[in-house]
């Protein structure tokens, strides 16, 4: 992974001094809050209902041991002894105090961890596969151009006060598991004929308030055009994108209002000035940032298939979680490990300072000191041999990581709602908790197969719900919660926003609607091997609407 | 009140006014004007002339008259309207514009680095933290970058888009 | 005015929710809030708000409404109940 070198020590420890002295400033009255409020923000420090929340940067959701330790060490110190890991490979902390945060970035800085533009109307975090480097399916490792654009947006003057918040994904395996087209700027990393790497690059693709997939406006751009081409992206947008209402500010909008080959024409305007710029990026300098990404020495370890095939055998739970959270690897004896955050009841994404320590010391020992964190809210060790997996599987059991329900109906992603989110209408964590609860005996899930529950506490959506298969958004009606059920959402390939089925359900009802919709599937499905997602997109909306709402529902279809 | 600051300190003597409705400038004093009439003396041949870009003009349209500009202003209605930004970068890189580009409007202390970068040269400043930091030359800005900008920096001979100040 | 409201904040220093008391203070605990039930009160809180704010102790001033059961202060909306009770799911154990 990616080392910081001194020009990057320097840029973060000064970026530290930088926020203490706006800090002081604001502590002492200097600083108005209107005028501090996008500072912080841009440090990643937002006020939510209890307190003030922290997000730490994960870049491109990758990490290390002695980076995982640091976020076990300020949730000890700094916080209740836990943190959330978001939709978008980050971290959030729920009490930090603002005088406490320039020390909570200094202990980051000594990590090679951050917080800046983790928030406000600049570009975020570049997320990326949390399987890259390791899955078979992959043309390159999309990581050193996530880093590139990571450095390159950093602070970067011209787009440090855009019209809205700003969101790229880059993902370079034939499945795209990095949900591309429903980020402002999408990027598909992949060879030519010739060998050479170049993006597809899709634009105004975007959850929230108005749902859109993004449209691929340029093929195969060359990985040498990578940083003018995003600046005529990102330029356009700042002069374009709407600023008189703040629900219709992305550039997907942008995208909707001009057209998408009219805008396409004049980001291609803009490029063609860039073209040959100082932008161009040298092959040596993507090469040296690529060789950080070199792939760990995996040696042969073959004892691994027939260990495999014994301990499981030998042992059913373990064999359900290798069955399930293990997906093959490049290398025949290796997998990439999926460590669920989404124990039965839990809360999905969170993790205590004891379980990061514990997963710090696991990627150690057995997955190269390689940790990612999925936009599904989940840990990942992308290089684990198969003849590991046994030793890792017991280690986990007792600190509740071992959960066998990767992309299963309990493998549910959650924002934080209303219990900690100040723009929340409704709670999603209760919500999962039951739903998990009640599907939580691995005999049903494995009998549901893959069925991907997403829950978003209001309309901004950042639990994902509308490229959910099942996806549930909390409103608020007359005072009291209401889900409303959306189906047929994916961040897949075929990207698709789910269908609004019908009118809410009140939170008592919402788990047995879901059971309504899950034993709907069961009676329709041609065979155990269709799953929920292959179901609805053959069957329409009509099946489970009748099966919710009644036949009156299919009359009036 | 507003005072005017550049690199080399505050400026007494600056004689340029922002023409609106009701005001305009004085005997001793230099008329900003907006985008439409500036192109309007321009096209007629006047020279030493000041224009005042709004965030929604379109800053290529100073293209045929670069030379008759002795002053482009950028404005900042609001510190979070970030269209100045590439108004100027476009000004500078795209244009070649060399003469003095003002920011105006919401400036603050802690933007006022980027805006250095982008390749605005002078400020009018009213924020009374901001005026007494300039005063102080405490300017909150981080020197390395990564990012080439029109107002060029050192080359830190590291990756191609690092530059230092 | 038949509402009754209290005046509600989250402090500057550490972003804790707090409620204007009857001593003058911003509490951590809503059950001694200043309650108000006329115009005239609720103004008087609002400038209050205000010069705390200006003053820096707190952000996000909210007047918020209430009903106030067998000396209870229970807010009314939800939003707002979870805000004075904290998060309705118990911490990871």
């Amino acid at each position: 992974m990616y080392r910081y070198d001194e020009f990057d020590h320097t840029f973060v420890n000064d970026r530290v001094a930088q926020f203490r002295d706006q800090v002081e400033r604001r502590l002492a009255g200097d600083l108005a809050e209107d005028a501090f409020r996008p500072l912080r923000l841009m440090n990643g420090v937002y006020l939510q209902l209890h307190a003030y929340m922290l997000r730490v940067a994960i870049p491109y959701g990758t990490l290390n041991a002695t980076q995982m330790r640091m976020l076990a060490h300020i949730a000890r110190k700094y916080d209740r002894g836990y943190g959330h890991f978001t939709t978008r490979q980050n971290i959030q902390y729920n009490w930090p105090k603002l005088a406490d945060t320039p020390d909570i970035l200094a202990d980051l800085a000594s990590v090679e961890m951050h917080a800046i533009q983790t928030s406000g109307n600049c570009i975020r975090n570049v997320t990326a596969d949390h399987f890259a480097g390791a899955a078979a399916d992959e043309a390159a490792d999309p990581r050193p151009y996530a880093e590139i654009l990571r450095q390159w947006s950093s602070v970067h003057p011209e787009f440090t006060f855009l019209p809205r918040k700003f969101k790229i994904a880059v993902t370079g395996a034939k499945d795209d598991r990095a949900a591309i087209q429903v980020h402002d700027i999408g990027l598909h990393l992949k060879k030519n004929d010739k060998g050479e790497l170049g993006f597809d690059v899709y634009v105004g693709g975007g959850q929230g308030r108005t749902p859109m997939i993004g449209k691929k406006i340029r093929e195969f751009l060359p990985e040498e055009d990578l940083l003018s081409y995003t600046t005529a992206i990102m330029r356009v947008y700042n002069l374009y994108g709407r600023r008189d209402n703040k629900y219709k500010a992305r550039i997907k909008i942008l995208v909707h209002e001009t057209g998408v080959e009219k805008l396409a024409a004049e980001i291609e305007a803009e490029f063609n000035e860039l073209k040959n710029s100082e932008l161009k990026l040298p092959d040596a300098d993507i090469q040296a940032i690529t060789s950080y990404f070199a792939p760990p020495d995996l040696l042969p370890r073959a004892e691994g298939w027939a260990n495999l095939a014994s301990w499981k055998k030998a042992d059913p739970d373990f064999a359900r979680w290798v069955d399930q959270n293990v997906k093959p690897h490049k290398h025949p004896d290796y997998g990439m490990v999926t460590i669920s955050l989404k124990p039965i009841g839990g809360i999905p994404g969170d993790a205590t300072d004891e379980q990061m320590e514990l997963v710090a010391d696991l990627a150690e020992e057995y997955a190269f000191d390689e940790i990612r964190i999925s936009h599904e809210q989940n840990i990942i060790f992308p290089h684990v041999a198969l003849a590991d997996l046994e030793p890792l599987y017991r280690a986990l059991k007792p600190a509740n990581l071992a959960t066998a329900n990767s992309n299963l109906i309990t493998d549910i992603i959650a924002c934080p709602g209303l219990d900690y989110c100040a723009l929340a209408n409704a709670r999603s964590i209760p919500v999962a908790q039951e739903i998990s609860e009640r599907f939580g005996s691995p005999e049903r899930q494995a009998e549901i197969g893959e069925l991907k529950i997403k829950i978003s506490g209001c309309i901004n959506a950042c639990g994902h719900h509308h490229v959910g298969h099942i996806g549930l958004l909390g409103v608020e009606k007359k005072g009291a919660e209401l889900y409303q059920i959306t189906l047929g959402g994916s961040a897949d390939n075929e990207t698709s926003i789910g269908d609004i089925i019908g009118r809410g359900f009140e939170p008592e009802k919402v788990t047995d609607a879901i059971e309504t919709v899950v034993d709907t599937y069961l009676g329709l499905r041609l065979s155990p091997q269709e799953t929920f997602l292959e179901a609805y997109r053959r069957v329409g909306q009509q099946p489970f609407k009748t099966a919710l709402y009644g036949g009156a529902a299919a009359e009036a279809a | 009140m507003t005072k005017i600051w550049n690199e080399s300190g505050f400026q007494n003597q600056d004689p340029w006014v922002i023409e609106t409705e009701e005001t305009k400038a004085g005997s001793n004093e230099k008329p900003i004007l907006p985008l439409n009439i500036f192109l309007e003396k321009a096209q007629a041949g006047e020279t030493g002339l000041g224009v005042l870009i709004q965030p929604a003009d379109d800053v290529k349209a100073l293209a045929p008259h670069l030379e008759k500009i002795a002053l482009a202003a950028v404005s900042f209605p609001a510190f979070s309207d970030g269209r100045a930004f590439s108004h100027a970068s476009l000004l500078r890189e795209r244009l070649g514009f060399k003469g003095e580009i003002r920011a105006v409007g919401d400036v603050l202390i802690d933007p006022l680095p980027l805006m250095l970068r982008v390749g605005i040269t002078s400020f009018a400043v009213t924020n009374p933290v901001a005026i007494k930091r300039l005063e102080e030359g405490r300017l909150p800005g981080i020197d390395n970058h990564y990012q080439p900008t029109a107002r060029k920096s050192e080359d830190p001979k590291s990756y191609s888009w690092r530059r230092v100040s | 005015m038949s509402t009754s409201q209290v005046l509600t904040a989250n402090r500057l220093t550490d972003g804790i929710a707090v409620w204007y008391d009857k001593a003058g203070n911003w509490n951590e605990w809503i059950g001694r809030s200043e309650v108000v039930h006329t115009k005239d009160d609720a103004e008087r809180l609002e400038a209050i708000g205000k010069k705390a704010y200006a003053n820096n102790e707190v952000l996000d001033v909210n007047l918020v409404e209430v009903e106030e059961i067998e000396g209870q202060i229970r807010p009314r909306r939800l939003r707002e109940r979870i805000r004075a009770e904290g998060p309705t799911i118990e911490y990871m154990i």
